[in-house]
């Protein structure tokens, strides 16, 4: 049989009888990013299929919505992707301003994308982060978690929190930037940005985790696209689509920066290298982003009076951010009545639990660690 | 045969090779300052005193400058907060009877202080609560029943009052102030020609 280039011999005695195992891996497994479950048919080290069971993380937050009203449900929208809460705010506030007609404030604008921005980097560190811990490299995790701690720092500084941030509010955001945040930023990004090279050094082109990664799980562009794969996973294939860039919101129009898209450098395109790159290669975009909105940034009010008592006009509104883990849709439905009579969010990390079991074929069982890893499937946006 | 041996040993040289480029990142680290410090006992300065004046921790409630106005009961979105402020028939004056704050449910996510008029309940920067039953972790901070707060028309005078409501009044103003749009745009456009 052959399997990713190599060829196999399997050896059978005759009167043997052999049979395909099952194996459970999850629920409480380190490297399935959360509470996961996967049914594993293999034949010996070669797997046949690997069946995601997901729901262990429902929480039913798109119900909590309807009883808690517009502006009580800020809080929960953190725990949707709590590695990166900030782009599940910003979605919440802009499709709740989208469908009662709310202008935010220009400096509200920088404020909500240099949060988000941080945000994007510490979230890709982890991703990478955990990615080569899964593979089994644990020095450039405390690398990678140094950095994240300073990202972090900065967000608590901003918005008082270090994980479910609150930050953005219904019209604007909740803090303004404390004094002296400029320089603050600066500062980490200064220091940043060299050791992303460093990083690389140490791992990124490292043969052996080369090796443990090219050519592993190709995705093509039409598989990826008929996946419904979005976000870095989408990218990695080498199609450039960026919600920021194609359907811009926010400030983005104003700002210039690249869609890295994957290219196939030490494999075939779209292997689980590329999108671990494109990773790497997003921290850089995030940084360049960053530095220009405190360039631009405007002085003035950052928060835009709004109903305590939210009542939309009869409608429903959609808007789509491009979360850390691709494009996030944000749906909801207004009856005119101070809760949203439905709430609809989706999320990459479900799209990207799809093509597990079509990618999962044949490769073997260590590969599924990586190919997990390199999908950056976080539970509970999975589950909601 | 000749080829495939020329191709496994370069793979080797260049895994030994990645190795010593990763190594010697990893070594640099030696003559670095380190970032970790060993908590809790062997800071400089206790963690609580390094947090931001915006940290959301345990919340507290200063008694002598609450309104009673029940917003916080009304923002918080898992009802974890509890308030009776029944009006005393005779002298028609609101009486605060129980302030309860159940921190096992609390969310840390500041709907509550947001909306405090006076800054009477805040979000310090504590975060150590560990404790041994539920019960314990419900915040009683009404011992006796005490008037509300009426806020005054000019500065407070109250020696024992003003402090504390300067300190509340410091927590609110971290918090952004919300404007009107339209009235912002209009100056906006009156300011430039």
């Amino acid at each position: 049989m052959s399997l990713a280039g190599y060829e196999f011999e399997v050896q059978r005695d005759d009167g043997l009888a052999t049979e395909e195992m099952t194996l459970n891996m999850g629920p409480q497994h380190p490297s399935t990013h959360g509470v996961l479950r996967f049914v594993v048919k293999a034949d010996g080290e070669i797997m046949r299929t690997a069946l995601p069971d997901i729901g262990y993380l429902h929480r039913s937050i798109e119900k909590i919505s309807e009883k808690v009203g517009y502006h009580g449900f800020m809080p929960y929208t953190d725990r949707v992707d709590y590695v990166s809460a900030m782009q599940c705010n910003q979605g919440w506030a802009m499709v709740c301003e989208r469908a009662a007609g709310i202008e935010v404030p220009r400096r509200g604008e920088f404020c909500r994308i240099i949060a988000c921005e941080l945000g994007r980097i510490a979230s890709h560190l982890l991703s990478v982060g955990t990615m080569v811990m899964d593979i089994g490299g644990m020095t450039p995790f405390t690398h990678a978690i140094r950095e994240r701690e300073k990202v972090n720092n900065l967000l608590e500084d901003l918005c008082g929190a270090r994980l479910t941030f609150n930050y953005m509010r219904i019209g604007g955001v909740a803090w303004d930037l404390p004094p002296g945040y400029a320089e603050q930023v600066t500062a980490f990004l200064d220091q940043f940005e060299p050791l992303i090279a460093e990083y690389n050094d140490l791992i990124s082109y490292n043969k052996i985790y080369v090796e443990r990664l090219a050519n592993v799980a190709a995705v093509s562009k039409e598989e990826a696209i008929n996946y419904n794969l979005v976000g870095p996973n989408l990218r990695g294939c080498g199609f450039q689509y960026d919600v920021r860039r194609d359907e811009p919101y926010s400030i983005y129009p104003e700002l210039d920066f690249d869609v890295p898209v994957g290219t196939g450098e030490v494999g075939t395109l779209g292997d689980c290298f590329d999108r671990y790159i494109v990773r790497i290669k997003e921290l850089k975009e995030s940084c360049k982003i960053v530095r220009q909105c405190l360039d631009m940034i405007p002085d003035g009010p950052v928060l835009a009076r709004v109903a305590k008592k939210l009542k939309p006009p009869v409608g429903d509104a959609h808007v789509r951010v491009e979360a850390s883990r691709g494009d996030m849709g944000w749906y909801v439905v207004s009856d005119g009545s101070e809760f949203p009579y439905r709430t609809k969010i989706r999320t990459g990390s479900f799209s990207a639990m799809s093509i597990v079991d079509k990618l999962s074929r044949g490769i073997m069982i260590a590969d599924l660690i990586a190919l997990i890893a390199s999908l950056d499937v976080v539970a509970p946006e999975v589950d909601r | 045969m000749a080829s495939s041996m020329g191709r496994y040993l370069k793979h080797a040289k260049d895994a030994v090779a990645t190795i010593f480029e990763g190594m010697s990142v990893t070594m640099s680290h030696f003559v670095r300052k380190p970032y970790t410090i060993q908590y809790p006992d062997r800071t400089a300065v206790r963690v609580q005193d390094t947090l931001p004046l915006r940290y959301r921790g345990i919340l507290e409630v200063d008694l002598e400058i609450c309104t009673g106005c029940l917003a916080c009961e009304r923002a918080c979105p898992i009802d974890c907060i509890v308030i009776d402020a029944p009006k005393d028939k005779v002298t028609r004056a609101m009486l605060l009877s129980r302030f309860d704050i159940d921190i096992a449910k609390c969310m840390y996510c500041g709907l509550c202080s947001e909306v405090c008029p006076t800054g009477s309940i805040h979000h310090t920067t504590e975060f150590e609560g560990a404790d041994y039953s539920l019960e314990s972790m419900i915040r009683r901070f009404v011992k006796d029943p005490v008037l509300a707060y009426k806020a005054k028309k000019g500065e407070e005078t109250d020696p024992l009052i003003a402090p504390i409501l300067d300190r509340g009044m410091e927590f609110l103003a971290e918090w952004a102030e919300p404007i009107d749009m339209k009235k912002y745009k209009k100056e906006q456009e009156e300011a430039a020609p």
